[in-house]
């Protein structure tokens, strides 16, 4: 009822479109994006296939046995453990370190602006170009950060090539690559907080840990998860690093996902197993995906409640 | 417009003036060396104009070519006009990386693009892209004289790589059988024998390797030689079927072993398992742990080179172009390497070097595929071979005819020393080693990465090959072909 | 927050240079690499003295790379232009089509919006490799392969989520009174959205752009496997010199240079927008 009264006084133009505004508004993103939904049709039907480049007579249909056998399939096991491993370490130091910057520069200062600019630029180094450099920083002979690991007693560290430090080793790549994604969403989030929660937490002196604990943390909530988002998403779907690094290697030691859907198609040509095990990743990526939504938009809601 | 330089030119190629009154006469005239051997070429292909082909058949066509970033394209590009002059045809191309080349190929070819006419290939990836019915069969065009020009000459390509080449698609099927199609014709080749410092092998009084176990004991004495970072002997390690294919398969194969065997029943099955194998594998895998790199499972093509390039490593047993090329201006060890020809098994009565194919494919869904193949015979042929070879870096040359060119040993022997030596010695016995079927990069990547997990002390090798004879066996088996 | 103890101030001033030594040294010794030839960067051990040479810049600018024995063509300057034309124009594409819709999604709950919001950002869940063959062969059909629309409309995939969540949470945070107000004047939709809801917006929507920028730039699968040799980006172009006869460190070294530099220029200038942008609920302060 109050719809109608309200729309007598709007001009006429506007009020035929109100209903479908969202929609022209939204539609042309969706539509763009839509498109992808043939491609990503086309490689299930793969997924379900017997199919592999090299032996074209032997293809046909054979519905869920590529995911059945990935079942029993210690290699897949070990791809999962790898991954979820690596997005797990990756993301978690990378907030960890992207907080506590963060926070260090939280202050509007010159300095502070300068330096948070100037930590964005491992992020604009491309992963492929990232990982020949520190290749070759961690080359034993004539790697800068070998001979300094020689240098303060560690003799023959090796990086990516031992089984035992080939995670570490891109885990701290990663960390070096994207931490200032994180960090400068995060600084962000810190210098938007309202004031007045803290200067009455001051007034009436809480302490600073309770002050970070009880009030900051809980409304940097929504950036953390942003960000945990997108860098959940990317690593554990990561491929650049890991590929130019060591290939996966050694042995099995960084068989993640993507590295052995590219080996798997581009190398075997086996298209069917590639699509199953990337389908695969897709399905895990959604659900830790839609929990962080859902998260998101509670916390979203709630904050909204409380301003 | 050179006139006077066609003239020299032409008396060079016609054996009146040598080479060294030729780049005389042509600096007189204001000629670099460089743009002296594109004209003497000029000259060469001006006879092979000549010969009663007709040359001129697809004039006006355009073709264009997919290439790997690559020395041997490196002479092609710059050979590329007097293929233009004697065709009138042109041609263009597209050059990518070698890191991510064959993904390229892979990606054009898996969608049917008619975009490339022809292409650079390996002869392994040929067991991949014939089956799939991507490359023509070349013996259709090599057997028909009103397609290739008489001074063609295919007998004339080594036989070993040229079979290399050629299999029937059967999995297991002998290379260069009777039935066998020839998926792609030889650019050049490498083998795979010992590349040694001499410099460092003087000063610790070492000789040069002669079978596995004085290989095992010349890399040790040679790291304890000259200690710091260095070690004794560069071998590929990373997580890669380009792990197998060099050094270890040429070894490998020395002691009479195969990857895989075939039945009477044509089924294949698993042979890295025996015990002469697993022998070997100890062997290689000790060597590893006690000279080879610290970092030798990231080591790639890239790496083993470097390194013996840089005076890291004593020795590599790698492709003899690698060495070739660390031998060259811009690297720290520049002239100090030498080569020669390795015979892993005592017993044996010569070096059987697996070999790596530098080849050129066709394209099946080329539109063009006549006019390609003129340039297909053409950069395959004796007149761009020989071209590449003394002017260029097309090492190692695929014809017997180059091999027995003087001006081509001299320039090799004059600054590479014993390479000559060493590829007539192995030659013969140069083929590619493995079994071709359709598994190939699947099982031989996980061959690389079983041999990772010995030199990490993650698994014994006996019992690492049994459980990769075991796993190889079962996908045999899903793929059909056990 | 300013009662900082002197202990204090130095331990944060260990940490922030720790952090900045930890980042920064990499970069610094990649700049050092890049006034290198490669026999000096491949010296045992590695040494920070040496005699700077241009060479490589020289190399790369030129397009002619001198090796020991010929003339290497490179297309480096065209790849840089490659990226700087795909990631320009995606993102701008991205921002023509995820603005409108984030506010849509902000401000005008409609039946469905969730759905919709979810169904867009989680076209980013795809793995790339995952879409990519099919993607191959459509292309081929389409006549897209090999055309910078195509490669345009792939990226989508990457900037377009991206530029959603962080506008629509920026536009969530803006108070709508402001827009409101306008409207009561007598103003119609477009008119507020132009000239109220945007220019309020911008600094989120520039932060978005830089990010989806960044991420575009560095974008590495899709280009090599959609796009033929005179449409690749630095990221594919940095490959070429990795050769069969040696890797040219000191080149590489420069290419991470040159293809850092627009980017970070451009951060420089957005430097003010970068955090505040960010800053979701920077209105409400």
């Amino acid at each position: 009822m109050s719809d109608t009264i309200r729309s007598t006084r709007r001009p006429r133009r506007f009020r035929v479109s109100r209903r479908f505004l969202p929609y022209l508004l939204s539609l042309p993103a969706l539509l763009t994006c839509i498109g992808i939904l043939i491609p990503f049709g086309t490689a299930i039907i793969y997924s379900l296939q017997r199919y592999r480049l090299s032996q074209p007579w032997n293809r046909q249909f054979n519905w869920g046995k590529n995911y059945v056998d990935f079942f029993y399939d210690p290699n897949f096991w070990n791809t999962v453990k790898v991954s979820m491993t690596y997005a797990f370490t990756a993301v978690t130091l990378q907030l960890l370190l992207g907080l506590g910057i963060a926070l260090l520069l939280q202050k509007r200062t010159m300095f502070n602006n300068f330096v948070s600019i100037m930590l964005l630029m491992p992020l604009m180094t491309a992963p492929v170009l990232a990982s020949l450099m520190w290749k070759l920083m961690t080359n034993p002979g004539f790697g800068i950060l070998s001979h300094m690991a020689s240098l303060i007693g560690l003799q023959d560290f090796r990086w990516g090539s031992d089984p035992k430090t080939a995670l570490l080793t891109v885990v701290i790549v990663d960390i070096w690559v994207y931490t200032p994604f994180i960090m400068i969403l995060l600084l962000a989030g810190l210098r938007s907080l309202p004031k007045q929660p803290f200067e009455a937490a001051a007034l009436d002196g809480v302490p600073r840990l309770f002050v970070f604990w009880r009030i900051t943390l809980p409304m940097l909530m929504p950036f953390l998860l942003t960000a945990t988002l997108f860098r959940v998403i990317e690593s554990i779907q990561q491929f650049d690093i890991i590929y130019a690094m060591t290939q996966g290697g050694p042995g099995n030691t960084l068989m993640v996902f993507q590295v052995e859907a590219y080996l798997n198609f581009f190398q075997a040509t086996n298209v069917g197993r590639s699509a199953a095990l990337l389908l695969i990743l897709w399905a895990i990526t959604y659900v830790l995906s839609s929990i962080f939504i859902k998260n998101w938009l509670r916390l979203r809601e709630k904050q909204r409640g409380e301003a | 417009m050179y006139d006077k330089e066609k003239t020299l030119a032409d008396a060079f190629v016609a054996k009146k003036i040598d080479r060294r009154e030729l780049l005389r006469g042509m600096s007189a005239l204001g000629v670099t060396t460089a743009m002296a051997s594109v004209l003497v070429n000029a000259s060469a292909t001006r006879a092979l104009a000549q010969n009663g082909f007709d040359w001129k058949a697809h004039e006006g066509t355009t073709i264009k070519l997919l290439l790997n970033q690559h020395p041997y394209t490196d002479a092609m590009i710059a050979n590329l006009e007097n293929f233009k002059e004697l065709t009138g045809m042109d041609v263009q191309y597209d050059v990518f990386p070698e890191d991510v080349y064959f993904e390229r190929v892979t990606a054009a070819l898996a969608s049917r693009s008619s975009e490339y006419d022809a292409f650079m290939s390996g002869a392994y990836m040929t067991w991949t892209y014939g089956p799939a019915g991507w490359i023509d069969d070349l013996n259709e065009y090599i057997n028909d004289p009103s397609k290739t020009n008489p001074d063609y000459n295919w007998e004339d390509v080594l036989e070993g790589v040229r079979k290399s080449c050629a299999w029937n698609g059967q999995p297991g099927g002998e290379l260069g059988s009777a039935d066998a199609k020839q998926w792609c014709i030889p650019l050049a080749y490498e083998q795979n024998n010992l590349t040694y410092n001499q410099k460092v092998f003087d000063a610790a009084g070492l000789s040069v390797p002669t079978d596995l176990d004085s290989l095992v004991e010349t890399a040790a004495a040679a790291k304890a030689a000259m200690g710091g970072n260095n070690y004794g002997i560069g071998v590929r390690g990373s997580r890669s079927w380009a792990t197998i294919h060099p050094g270890f398969l040429s070894g490998y194969s020395n002691f009479g072993q195969v990857d895989l065997t075939v039945g009477a029943d044509g089924k294949l099955s698993a042979a890295m398992n025996t015990d002469v194998s697993k022998t070997f594998h100890a062997k290689w895998v000790d060597m590893i742990q006690n000279s080879g790199a610290s970092d030798w499972s990231t080591h790639t093509w890239y790496q083993v080179g470097t390194d013996v390039g840089a005076g890291r490593s004593a020795m590599m047993y790698d492709a003899d172009i690698l060495g070739y090329f660390m031998n060259g201006p811009g690297n720290a060890e520049a002239g100090n390497l030498a080569f020669s020809a390795f015979k892993a098994n005592p017993d044996a009565a010569a070096p059987t070097p697996n070999i790596w194919i530098w080849a050129m494919a066709m394209s099946s869904f080329s539109t063009k595929k006549d006019a390609a193949w003129y340039f297909l015979q053409w950069v395959t042929g004796p007149e761009h071979s020989l071209f590449g070879a003394r002017e260029m870096d097309l090492v190692n040359p695929s014809r017997a005819s180059i091999w027995a060119d003087d001006i081509f040993r001299a320039k090799l022997s004059s600054s590479y020393q014993g390479y000559v030596e060493m590829h007539d010695v192995s030659a013969p016995g140069a083929s590619i080693k493995f079994t071709a079927q359709p598994l190939f990069f699947d099982l031989t990547t996980e061959w690389a990465a079983t041999l990772q997990q010995m030199v990490a002390r993650q698994v014994p090798v006996d019992e690492g090959l049994d459980m990769l004879a075991e796993s190889v066996n079962r996908q045999l088996a899903e793929a059909g072909l056990r | 927050m300013d009662t900082t103890g002197p202990v204090e101030r130095v331990l944060r001033g260990i940490a922030i240079s720790l952090v900045i030594l930890f980042f920064m040294f990499p970069i610094f010794w990649i700049l050092l690499m890049s006034f290198q030839t490669n026999e000096t960067i491949l010296r045992v051990p590695p040494s920070m003295v040496f005699e700077p040479t241009l060479q490589n810049y020289r190399a790369l600018i030129t397009g002619r790379l001198e090796t020991q024995t010929s003339t290497l063509e490179i297309r480096f300057m065209s790849n840089l232009y490659n990226s700087f034309f795909l990631s320009a124009t995606s993102v701008a594409v991205g921002l023509l089509l995820g603005v409108p819709a984030a506010y849509a999604f902000a401000r005008l709950k409609f039946r469905g919006s969730e759905d919709i919001a979810f169904t867009l950002l989680s076209f980013r869940f795809a793995p790339p490799l995952l879409v990519l063959l099919p993607l191959t062969i459509y292309f081929q059909q389409l006549g897209l392969s090999n055309t910078y629309g195509g490669l345009i409309w792939v990226y989508q995939l990457i900037v377009l989520p991206l530029i959603l969540w962080i506008v629509r949470g920026y536009f969530e945070d803006i108070p709508a009174d402001v827009e409101y107000a306008y409207r009561i004047a007598g103003h119609d939709f477009w008119a507020t959205f132009w000239k109220v809801s945007l220019p309020l917006a911008m600094p989120g929507i520039a932060a978005a752009g830089l990010l989806a920028f960044i991420f575009a730039w560095n974008n590495f699968i899709f280009a090599l496997v959609l796009a033929s040799a005179d449409k690749q980006p630095v990221t594919v172009g940095a490959l070429a010199f990795v050769t069969a006869s040696g890797i040219q460190y000191g080149q590489i070294a420069a290419g991470i240079v040159l293809s850092i530099t627009p980017t970070f220029l451009l951060a420089i200038l957005a430097q003010r927008y970068l955090v505040e942008g960010l800053s979701l609920g920077a209105v409400k302060g």
